[in-house]
């Protein structure tokens, strides 16, 4: 029983499980500001829109009077606005917890949970492994060109990856729509699959999914993959100067292995700024499903924004949030696995 | 500055460069929409049309002349970016300074206060809160893209002013008896001139992406012409699927180009002032 | 025996300031068995000295001429994938100046020396890692190091064991480039011990010990050499130069560490009048003429050779 203890005292004080609940613990704080952020906007901008929107619904429904009813009825009883705000605020906050994120009125009956699940697959499915492909390309691209510094390949790269950066995904979607889509007919104009197929595990609909998904990918990957190239053609030509460089050199190791040790360091940044670029990378990438018509998340969001279905929008950004945070989390965790001074507390936050 | 740095600096080909793409843009937006008066929201053109002698970009689905729009269009997004860059950077040359000269608790609070900002993905939080306005005017934009972006500012003004102020002339003014405040607003600051020019550059193509960002997804500004409001009615009517390239070529391309040499500029700075880069 | 012979270096950077002359010809011996210490201001070009030694240059370094010969190898001649395949780390090492930084960051000490070790000699892991135990044990260095990455070692353990693995493959020749001066008094004895101790091992035959420290060269160099500008200016047995300087420069040097408290020493000269030359456009003449007090007309216009004045005793001087 004591050892036990003794066993779970040293647990406690090892440098990355103290890393760790600091970083969940953070996480969970984030939350919370992001979810009363939430909370309080509709409360604190002026007009109140909440109000307003209740107002605009029972004049636009078009329902029956049974039906208006019900909506209003729901609503209030989910915003709970006629009660004081911190009776509102435990309320909202017990609802989040729950994973009750209330009813969609511009899709009514449904909630709001259900759609953005519905939703979110298409989105990660695109999100996740453009990401990484884009990451892992720009950073190799980026690393070649900062070891043969001033060379052809860098000097080609520079300036291509240096325009990508600053492309927007959205844009880049437009136009390789209009040039491959449009122009060349070489890919579809839209969409997530052919029409004609429903969502099954068939060859079809897996050959028709990729068809489509082409496109939205390339403008993500290509984009994206030009930020990466920058950052780590200067994290590179940084490290290939510092002084552990110098005296490994001067050992006679081979090129190859300091081209190596220079990665492995220049990389380890890299995963910290993927870490940090997340919620970027979301919110581009939610704007270019629009331009594809694609339908994932983005789609909802545009919904819910212009016809200013406030359920919606809180839900959804909750759960985008969420998303975010949890894979914040795993990259986090894949920088303790890979940084030994993290590991043995060297460098913290 | 001294005039040599200056000097040097304009010698750097990039730098030059990037500044003369960002002036002559800037020139377009401020003097374009008066040499070119047409006016951007009349419907009086044939709707649709490619460019042509009349309509040097054509016209959009109402009829509107896309060059006017254009014009207006990066008088908009570049007052909106400078806008929303100094914002932001006043909040966090404030948040930054005030944590790296105090120190102690101030620093503890305002630096915790900065991380969770951080990490709270700015594009949502702005679209977040742009949808609870109804009209959103340029200054509510710039406004909401300015308070939601400066935490990497200050996190960067307060790494800047801890490494400046172990440096001895810090030492000797506090010496010499001169207040935290002081020793920031004259000392440091001055010292800092160069990192915070570079700061507000990159703040600023960021806004001006932000600002186009905003208005795709629908709650940019609700009157007016900026690049982001051409996209979002290209991408609105089809305009990619019907081939009218022109309505959302150009607003793209100025964006690129405008944020691009942003970049540049900032990108030559630091190689300027930081040796590490440069070949030694 | 000679192990060393550098004759009539040159190394130039050539930089968009200009192109500055760093060893600007320089002819030195190292016999076997020898310490040579090589002392200088900070920028007078002697860590770049010590590189040129073994031929480590790296643009914008540019090798102009001369000829470097060590251990009856002609380096200055050699690729740089030869000098790395057979002569660094095996024939010559280096310990750096930042010897602070110099270890890989991200991997244990144990996995760097097997990469390094690998590179001259395929042997298995096991048995690198075993020689790197001996070998730690052998120089009183806890064995476990092998086992931890840099950061979890404190300064001076960690410029130890970057000399433990320079010279693991027993280089006949170490170059040691201020490898004392970023470190406390007691663990400068350390490492002063150490390097003491490899050579009474026999691991390695000769040192050519860099710094500005006269005090600590004194300790451990049986020859010094004086550096200025780029060139030497004076030869000397340790302790003759140290009793009875030479050149004027070496004379304001000495009397640095005989007069001063060694706080003051650590400022490097400060007492000496006017600035290190610039070596973009280093002085006509001697170089030393401008801070010289014993300066004449033809010090201004003709530059010295350097000189046998008695035995073992070479100055560069117009004085002389």
């Amino acid at each position: 029983m004591e050892g036990e203890k003794a066993v779970y005292r040293g647990l406690l004080k090892r440098p990355v499980v103290k890393l760790l609940i600091r970083k969940v613990v953070f996480l969970f704080i984030t939350y919370f500001v992001f979810i009363t952020i939430i909370f309080a906007l509709p409360r604190l901008v002026p007009g109140n829109p909440l109000a307003e929107m209740l107002a605009n619904i029972l004049q636009t429904m078009q329902a029956t009077p049974e039906l208006v009813r019900a909506v209003e009825r729901r609503l209030m009883e989910e915003f709970g606005l006629h009660k004081p705000w911190h009776e509102q605020y435990i309320e909202f906050l017990g609802r989040m917890l729950r994973g009750d994120l209330g009813t969609s009125y511009s899709l009514y009956p449904r909630k709001v949970s259900e759609l953005v699940f519905t939703y979110l697959p298409w989105t990660l499915g695109l999100l996740i492994p453009a990401t990484l492909v884009s990451w892992i390309a720009g950073n190799t691209l980026g690393a070649l060109a900062g070891y043969r510094r001033g060379g052809r390949f860098d000097n080609a790269l520079l300036p291509v990856s240096l325009i990508l950066s600053q492309t927007p995904y959205y844009w880049l979607a437009m136009i390789l729509l209009y040039t491959f889509s449009v122009k060349l007919r070489l890919f579809p104009l839209g969409g997530a699959y052919p029409s004609h197929v429903v969502p099954s595990f068939t060859l079809e609909f897996i050959a028709g999914y990729l068809y489509h998904y082409t496109l939205p990918f390339l403008s993500i990957v290509l984009a994206a993959a030009g930020g990466w190239a920058i950052g780590m053609r200067v994290l590179v030509i940084y490290e290939l100067r510092s002084d552990y460089v110098d005296f490994a050199d001067s050992l006679g190791l081979s090129d190859r292995k300091l081209l190596q040790y220079v990665f492995k360091n220049s990389v380890l940044p890299q995963v910290t700024g993927l870490a940090l670029n997340l919620g970027t990378i979301l919110g581009g990438s939610l704007i270019t499903e629009l331009v594809f018509s694609y339908p994932g998340t983005g789609y909802l969001v545009f919904r819910a924004l212009t016809r200013l279905d406030y359920p919606m929008i809180q839900g959804t950004f909750a759960i985008l949030f969420l998303t975010l945070i949890l894979a914040n989390f795993l990259v986090d965790l894949v920088y303790m696995v890979i940084d030994p001074r993290i590991r043995t507390g060297y460098i913290g936050e | 500055m001294p005039s040599r740095i200056l000097l040097e600096i304009f010698k750097i080909k990039k730098f030059t460069i990037s500044l003369a793409i960002i002036l002559l843009l800037l020139f377009i937006g401020l003097v374009g929409p008066s040499i070119y008066p047409t006016d951007p929201f009349e419907a009086v053109f044939r709707p649709e049309d490619p460019p042509s002698s009349k309509n040097p970009l054509g016209t959009d689905s109402y009829g509107r002349d896309v060059l006017a729009q254009l014009l207006h269009g990066i008088r908009m997004s570049l007052y909106i970016g400078f806008t929303a860059s100094l914002i932001a950077l006043a909040i966090g040359v404030a948040i930054g300074s005030i944590a790296g000269v105090k120190g102690g608790l101030t620093d503890e609070v305002l630096m915790s206060v900065t991380n969770v900002v951080l990490a709270l993905p700015s594009i949502l939080l702005m679209l977040l809160i742009a949808a609870y306005f109804k009209y959103r005017d340029p200054m509510l934009v710039s406004i909401i893209i300015g308070v939601t972006s400066w935490p990497w500012v200050a996190r960067a003004v307060r790494a800047q002013l801890l490494s400046l102020r172990a440096r001895e002339f810090v030492h000797f003014s506090r010496m010499a008896g001169y207040s935290d405040f002081r020793i920031a607003v004259e000392d440091l600051l001055p010292n800092m001139a160069a990192y915070i020019f570079m700061a507000l550059v990159l703040l600023m193509s960021g806004a001006m992406m932000a600002e186009a960002g905003l208005s795709m997804i629908g709650v940019g500004i609700t009157r007016g012409a900026s690049l982001g409001i051409m996209l979002y009615w290209a991408q609105m009517l089809e305009a990619v699927r019907r081939g009218l390239w022109w309505w959302f070529v150009p607003p793209g391309s100025v964006l690129v180009a405008l944020s691009a040499s942003l970049l540049m500029i900032s990108t030559a700075l630091d190689e300027y002032f930081s040796p590490r880069l440069k070949g030694r | 025996m000679t192990l060393l012979m550098a004759e009539n270096i040159k190394a130039y950077y050539f930089t968009r300031m200009g192109t500055i002359r760093a060893v600007d010809g320089v002819s030195l011996g190292v016999d076997k068995g020898m310490v040579l210490g090589v002392i200088g201001e900070s920028g007078c070009g002697k860590s770049t000295f010590i590189n040129t030694l073994m031929m480590n240059i790296r643009s914008p370094l540019r090798f102009i001429e001369g000829r470097v010969e060590l251990d009856g190898l002609v380096i200055s001649e050699m690729s740089r994938e030869q000098l790395k395949k057979d002569i660094w780390g095996k024939l010559v090492a280096l310990v750096p100046q930042s010897a602070l930084n110099a270890l890989m960051p991200t991997m244990k000490i144990r996995d760097f020396i097997v990469d390094a070790v690998r590179q001259h000699q395929d042997l298995p892991k096991e048995e690198i890692v075993g020689m790197a135990r001996r070998r730690f044990e052998e120089l009183n260095l806890p064995s476990d190091t092998l086992n931890l990455y840099p950061h979890e070692l404190s300064g001076g353990m960690r410029q130890r064991a970057v000399i433990a693995i320079a010279t693991l493959l027993n280089p006949k020749l170490l170059l040691a480039d201020e490898v004392t001066s970023a470190l406390d008094v007691s663990t400068q004895k350390q490492v002063l011990n150490l390097l003491a101790d490899l050579r009474k091992r026999r691991i390695i035959d000769s040192v050519v010990y860099v710094s500005h420290d006269i005090a600590v060269v004194r300790q451990v160099a049986d020859k010094m050499a004086v550096m200025y500008a780029g060139k030497v200016v004076e030869v000397a047995p340790t302790e003759d130069m140290i009793a009875k300087p030479l050149h004027p420069y070496t004379t304001a040097l000495v009397n640095s560490v005989l007069t001063l408290e060694p706080e003051v020493r650590k400022r490097e000269l400060s007492y000496l009048p006017g600035e290190p030359p610039s070596l973009i456009n280093p002085p006509r003449g001697c170089r030393f003429h401008p801070r010289c007090s014993f300066a004449k007309e033809k010090c201004e216009t003709e530059e010295p050779p350097l000189v046998e004045v008695s035995e073992k005793r070479l100055v560069s001087c117009h004085l002389f």
